[in-house]
């Protein structure tokens, strides 16, 4: 357990909207493990309780049932709340305050040293890029802006566990590069990340691991080489002197243009496929296997959820 | 004890910019100042009436101010979602509550202060005489507002900001008045309607428990117990109140 910073069990939440409308089911038995130092990605379609996990590991919200602890503490103590940085999907900041005032309100609640406090929100500052603009009141901001000062109070009281609800979500390239540098330079310095997002090359880039959550459970867990690799390989083949209409091998998707055709079969269907086209004539042009990408997994438990 | 006051500071920070209070300041101000007029076309003492009107004043709009920022500051914290960034971190949510309401709690008794030296100067004016009293009635009032206020608190936590609005303004009316319905059952035959109200009495507080108006204003003595008893029962209520806001507030979630 030593080595596990975030423990989630069987955690379960219903919503009740109100008295004459029908109770919303959003967590469903989900549970994972996030070890220590690794770069954990939630991954989930909008709606499958991605945020939901993170307001009941952040106390925000109360699950009906299910575990959760952090570092070994339950998340209900200041011990757990002590070790997380927590930053929201949306950077909800005071904007009549500074970007310096606001982490030094932050840093108030956190319990830093006075005598450290000024240091440390400059560091902070300097860390996240807002060295030049962190005595702006936050209303004059751009979102990328505040996406760094948020980042910035998530990393105000040196956590063991940063918890980031889609810290790229409404950025633009460049602000999106600089909070993943920020992302690994904290992983680079032994913090444990979990982060949620729905953008997969994200996801694919910074994650040791990643679980797959849809419909309020997770429904694969793995390093991003595991969980595609555990999917069925295709193949992309281009041929000349046979229409696909034609084959009686079974396509997955195929089109036809200037003169070359274009399929995708499954690794299962590659032989029949190439001895039908052997049979039928026709000239290979190329053949290229198709690893399944993380968006594939997605979407194929996606699908499976909403059947 | 950081956390709240971290909160507390804030949310006075978070008050001072909101132009509404300045309004209800500025209101309350020519009020006090035009008691001046009021004693001029009312026959009687000329300063009795001033300090009346005065005080009155000071009453109603340490009332309005201490009802709407409550109702607006948590609210707030609470729509914009910047209580996100407070409850994640090693605070509890009792602290929230209290942290708020000590910051609602300043901004009324520092909108008071300005009140009461307008008053005291303006009755200094007339009499060419400095009345201490004054000061006594604006501390009550300010026990008064420590009420409203827990009040308030608990409204914000339990509905949307204008239903808790409406309901502490109702408190304050129905707070006023409960002396009477206490006095109204003696009159009643029916047991039962006996019961309802003097289950209704003792369910909402007494303000006028806080209110030495009348004994400032025509210099009457005021009983020490009186005062005491006052200081007592506003510290029940809002413990209690902070108690009922806080235990609600435990278990709310936030979406």
């Amino acid at each position: 357990m030593a080595d596990v910073k975030l423990s989630v069990q069987d955690l379960r939440k219903t919503f009740h909207p109100g008295l004459f409308e029908k109770p919303i089911e959003v967590l469903k038995g989900l549970s994972f493990d996030v070890r220590r130092g690794e770069i954990f990605g939630f991954l989930g379609p909008n709606g499958a309780g991605k945020t939901t996990t993170i307001k009941a590991i952040t106390e925000l919200i109360f699950p009906d049932s299910g575990t959760i602890s952090v570092c070994g503490f339950p998340q209900t103590s200041l011990e757990a709340k002590r070790r997380i940085g927590f930053m929201t999907e949306s950077p909800y900041v005071y904007r009549h305050l500074t970007g310096r005032e606001f982490l030094r309100f932050c840093a108030e609640l956190l319990g830093v040293e006075r005598s450290e406090q000024e240091d440390r929100i400059s560091h902070i500052l300097d860390d996240v890029g807002m060295k030049g603009s962190g005595d702006r009141k936050m209303g004059t901001y751009s979102k990328g802006m505040l996406q760094r000062v948020a980042l910035g109070q998530a990393l105000l009281g040196d956590p063991e566990l940063l918890i980031l609800d889609e810290p790229m979500s409404g950025l633009d390239p460049i602000g999106r590069r600089d909070v993943r540098d920020i992302i690994l330079r904290q992983a680079a310095a032994g913090v444990t990340i979990f982060f949620s997002s729905h953008i997969i090359p994200d996801v694919e880039t910074l994650c040791d691991r990643v679980a797959i959550v849809v419909d309020g459970r997770v429904r694969a867990i793995g390093t991003v080489g595991d969980l595609v690799s555990r999917e069925a390989d295709r193949y992309e083949v281009t041929f000349a002197g046979a229409m696909p209409e034609d084959l009686s091998t079974r396509l997955l998707a195929h089109h036809v243009g200037s003169g070359e055709a274009w399929v995708r079969v499954s690794a299962g269907d590659r032989e029949a496929l190439m001895g039908e086209l052997a049979d039928r004539g026709a000239r290979i042009v190329s053949m290229n296997p198709v690893r399944a990408t993380l968006e594939d997994v997605l979407m194929t438990h996606g699908e499976g959820a909403d059947q | 004890m950081r956390a709240i006051r971290a909160i507390a500071v804030n949310t006075f920070r978070e008050a001072i910019r909101d132009r509404i209070l300045y309004l209800f300041i500025g209101f309350a101000i020519v009020m006090v100042i035009s008691t001046k007029l009021f004693g001029m076309l009312t026959v009687g003492d000329e300063a009795k009436i001033v300090k009346d009107i005065g005080l009155a004043a000071m009453q109603f709009f340490s009332m309005l101010i201490a009802v709407m920022m409550s109702m607006l500051l948590i609210s707030r914290e609470v729509d914009n979602r910047t209580v996100f960034n407070i409850l994640s971190k090693p605070v509890r949510r009792w602290q929230f509550i209290v942290g708020n309401y000590v910051g609602l709690v300043a901004i009324v008794a520092a909108n008071l202060l300005l009140i009461t030296v307008v008053l005291v100067v303006m009755v200094l004016i007339y009499t060419g005489q400095f009345d201490p009293m004054l000061i006594f009635a604006a501390a009550m009032t300010m026990l008064e507002m420590l009420v409203l206020a827990a009040f308030a608190t608990l409204f914000a936590v339990l509905t949307r900001p204008i239903l808790g609005s409406l309901m502490t303004l109702a408190m304050f009316v129905v707070g006023h008045t409960s002396a009477d319905l206490w006095m109204l059952t003696r009159q009643l035959p029916s047991a039962f309607t006996r019961a309802m109200i003097t289950t209704v009495y003792y369910l909402v507080p007494n303000l006028d428990r806080f209110n030495f108006q009348t004994e400032v204003v025509h210099d009457l003595s005021i009983q020490p117990a009186a005062v005491g008893w006052a200081v007592v029962y506003a510290a029940a209520f809002v413990g209690v109140l902070l108690f009922l806001a806080a235990l609600r507030f435990q278990t709310k979630d936030l979406k």
